[in-house]
């Protein structure tokens, strides 16, 4: 029964994006090479991230919201971005459109991230006894995670491939993707900000 | 999108908002796992008594139990002052399969709880032993110590069960898993006794043996949960007032002057609750003209919780010399610390195997023996022998220092000679005075240790510690090991784990399972429609046109 369980969050986590691989052109159009080196892509960009994040970042003491370890956690962001730019302009792919190039490499970007981060805690975690909603949760957030990332992978290809954009565009397309780019820092600091501010008010008045 | 499709899709995202309002609301807790004990089980002349079983693997149950329950497939979990013992007799009698029972012992809550409560929850532990040890039960029967983690269990089932459906495969629920080996025999299980002398003087010319008295004391205990026998009071007491009469005397004998002209011998026995096996063994074991040279013996059993009365058991006689002038020296010793101290007299049956006092083992070697104990009637086979409401808190310290200064002095004054003469031998504040630190810490280290005799190897480190103990005190320290009777076979796994996961239903999958389905495949339309077309989904479900038709 608990085999079951794991089975049933493993297709949540992994369905969509062998559902999105079959139901659209890009099945058609054999685009399974392309993907692949963009897995290879982000195995290689994790790894960098890793790397700087050890290097650069402090183990936090306490619990309160560092905005400078934030702000650092942002910028290496950012080397998901130059991976995805590398994916994208740099790999020699078959002659595939640009439609369907981004959508591979966002495809392969994707599944390799939900493979990284979810399936090793899924088989550990999911076949035991004891019932949690956590996996579940997990494979949500890889369903959210694919549509990020393809429109993560669609606004790269908007900047680096088009070359006549219309000019109002431009400025949005660029908002766009520097939100997206930090979305991960967004969210775990609107988790931690109201603490911090609440911190914040309470020295303040003790202060005074 | 068709409106079937579209209708599937506002459902299955009906459900999955069900579904993440359901997880802010009972967000499940994590599996515990907590130290249990289980109840002993043992083959007496080959009948098998106990719990003979060890695994459990089913779902959790509690009190009050819903209408016409089936427990066969499921465990009990039960405070103890829930459990009516008449349902538990029934289930016992009426042979009744229930697929395993936790019953949550009461932990002390100090000073809130009043004398009647202590009574009450000895008294309900007491039949509770009674019941559990002499019958034979199929099922595992497991102790634990009753917290805070057990009360939200209880509640959560509680809710569970009144919502109608009793917990099994299909409805979720806890389940209780104690995973433990297959419970084997304890192979050849032995029982140590330990003995030390502290040599009398021999003056010049004492061609014989100097007289003995042997002060004895038995230190290992039974109980319904073996791993949770501290016999504290039986027979911790008896074995922590031995230790300081050992102490009080080797510092007397110490000295040449005051050593006096009776060699004293102390026995630290096993296999007491064995009909004494243990010291019959031990005093087979002397060669015959040491054990003729012991004048008297005085064995201590349970001298931890009384206040005003002694009683003296003794098989020959209270007419005869020897008993009469024992008794009038303790009597005199008592009459001066303001206790009192009554003397019972019950005749052995030689053709009885049961021995319930220790001193009659040695009678049938025909030595002179006493027990002084604070029951007045002997107890049952496997009765007060250290069970599960034996704990530090049924035995007090002053108890034990009472029994100390009352034996010793007795002796002192037989040794030495001081009748009539008024003398406080380990007066207060002397350098003879009786050590209550002393004591107290021993009497707290036999609290913490269980000491069921098979489950003691030979070389198990609390025997080495008692052995140590008394030969700071004493010389010629030994341990006579011996094979436990052979009408007894124990059981080990006495300790296990449980775990207590919350699990989900096979129902509840199933759903999942469909509402991933349906998921996936509105996905699949979704993304077929909006970057083929619609035709395209047609034409993945039409079959190719046939070849007939074109021929024709």
């Amino acid at each position: 029964m608990t085999v079951f369980h794991f089975l049933n969050c493993a297709f949540l986590t992994f369905g969509p994006h062998v559902v999105y691989y079959s139901a659209t052109p890009l099945s058609e159009y054999d685009t399974i090479g392309t993907s692949v080196k963009a897995a290879a892509v982000y195995l290689g960009t994790a790894l960098v991230k890793l790397v700087c994040l050890a290097t650069l970042l402090k183990v936090p003491e306490n619990d309160s919201f560092d905005p400078y370890q934030e702000l650092m956690k942002v910028f290496i962001g950012f080397i998901d971005v130059a991976g995805l730019y590398f994916a994208l302009t740099q790999l020699t792919h078959r002659n595939i459109s640009q439609n369907h190039k981004f959508q591979a490499v966002g495809l392969g970007w994707a599944f390799a991230d939900s493979v990284l981060h979810r399936l090793a805690p899924l088989w550990i975690g999911a076949r035991g006894l004891e019932f949690t909603w956590e996996y579940i949760f997990q494979g949500l957030e890889a369903n959210a995670n694919l549509v990020m990332t393809l429109s993560l992978a669609a606004l790269g290809s908007l900047m680096w491939f088009r070359k006549n954009k219309p000019r109002t565009l431009i400025p949005i397309i660029y908002a766009c993707a520097l939100l997206l780019a930090t979305m991960p820092s967004i969210t775990s600091s609107l988790v931690s900000l109201p603490y911090y501010l609440l911190g914040q008010t309470y020295s303040n008045i003790a202060a005074t | 999108m068709s409106p079937s499709g579209e209708l599937l899709a506002s459902i299955s995202s009906a459900l999955a908002v069900a579904f993440v309002l359901l997880a802010c609301v009972e967000l499940g807790d994590a599996a515990t796992a907590v130290g249990v004990y289980r109840l002993i089980q043992y083959d007496l002349a080959g009948a098998p008594l106990g719990s003979r079983a060890a695994v459990i693997n089913h779902h959790a149950a509690a009190l009050p139990l819903p209408a016409g329950a089936d427990l066969s497939r499921s465990a009990l979990v039960a405070p103890l002052l829930d459990l009516p013992l008449s349902f538990l007799r029934e289930y016992l009698v009426e042979k009744k399969h229930l697929g395993g029972l936790l019953i949550l012992l009461p932990t002390n809550h100090g000073d809130k709880e009043s004398a009647d409560d202590k009574g009450k929850v000895k008294g309900v532990l007491t039949e509770l032993e009674k019941l559990l040890v002499h019958e034979q039960v199929p099922y595992p029967v497991y102790f634990a110590l009753h917290d805070d983690n057990f009360d939200n269990l209880l509640a959560d089932i509680h809710k569970i069960a009144s919502s109608g459906q009793p917990a099994s495969a299909t409805t979720g629920g806890y389940k209780l898993v104690v995973s433990s080996a297959e419970p084997r025999k304890v192979s050849s299980p032995t029982i140590s006794n330990i003995q030390g002398w502290l040599p009398g003087l021999k003056g010049e010319g004492d061609s014989e043996q100097l007289p003995t008295i042997a002060i004895v004391a038995n230190y290992d205990t039974f109980g319904a949960a073996p791993a949770l026998s501290v016999g504290s009071d039986s027979n911790g007491s008896g074995v922590v007032a031995l230790l300081e009469i050992a102490r009080l005397f080797s510092r007397l004998y110490s000295n040449p002057k005051t050593r006096g002209k009776y060699n004293i011998l102390f026995g630290l026995t096993s296999g007491g609750p064995y009909n004494y096996n243990g010291t019959s063994k031990w005093l087979r074991s002397f060669d015959q003209r040491v054990r003729e040279g012991i004048d008297y013996a005085i064995c201590l059993n349970s001298v931890g919780s009384w206040s005003n009365d002694l009683w003296m058991h003794v098989s020959k006689p209270p007419e005869n010399p020897y008993i009469k002038q024992i008794f009038e020296e303790f009597s005199d010793v008592s009459k001066e610390m303001g206790v009192s101290v009554g003397i019972k007299h019950k005749k052995i049956n030689v053709s009885n195997p049961r021995v319930a006092w220790e001193h009659e083992q040695f009678s049938r070697f025909r030595v002179t023996a006493l027990t002084l104990s604070e029951m007045s009637t002997p107890p049952e086979f496997l009765e007060s022998t250290g069970g599960l409401h034996d704990t530090r808190e049924s035995t007090d310290v002053e108890s034990v220092i009472r029994t100390v200064r009352l034996v010793s002095e007795s002796l002192a004054r037989h040794i030495y000679g001081l009748k009539e003469r008024n003398i406080d031998v380990f007066a207060e504040n002397s350098s003879l005075a009786i050590n209550p630190h002393y004591v107290r810490s021993w009497l707290d280290l036999l609290s913490r240790t269980p000491r069921v005799a098979p489950f003691l190897q030979k070389n198990d480190p609390f025997i080495a510690a008692l052995k140590k103990e008394l030969s700071e005190h004493t010389t010629d320290v030994h341990v006579q090991s011996d094979a436990l009777d052979g009408m007894f076979t124990f059981y080990d796994a006495t300790k296990a784990t449980l775990n207590v996961y919350q699990v989900a239903s096979v129902t509840f999958d199933l759903l999942f399972l469909l509402v991933l389905g349906s998921y996936l495949i509105v996905l699949f339309c979704f993304l077929v429609i909006t970057t083929r077309g619609v035709d395209d989904l047609i034409n993945i479900f039409r079959r190719p046109p046939s070849r007939k038709l074109k021929g024709a």
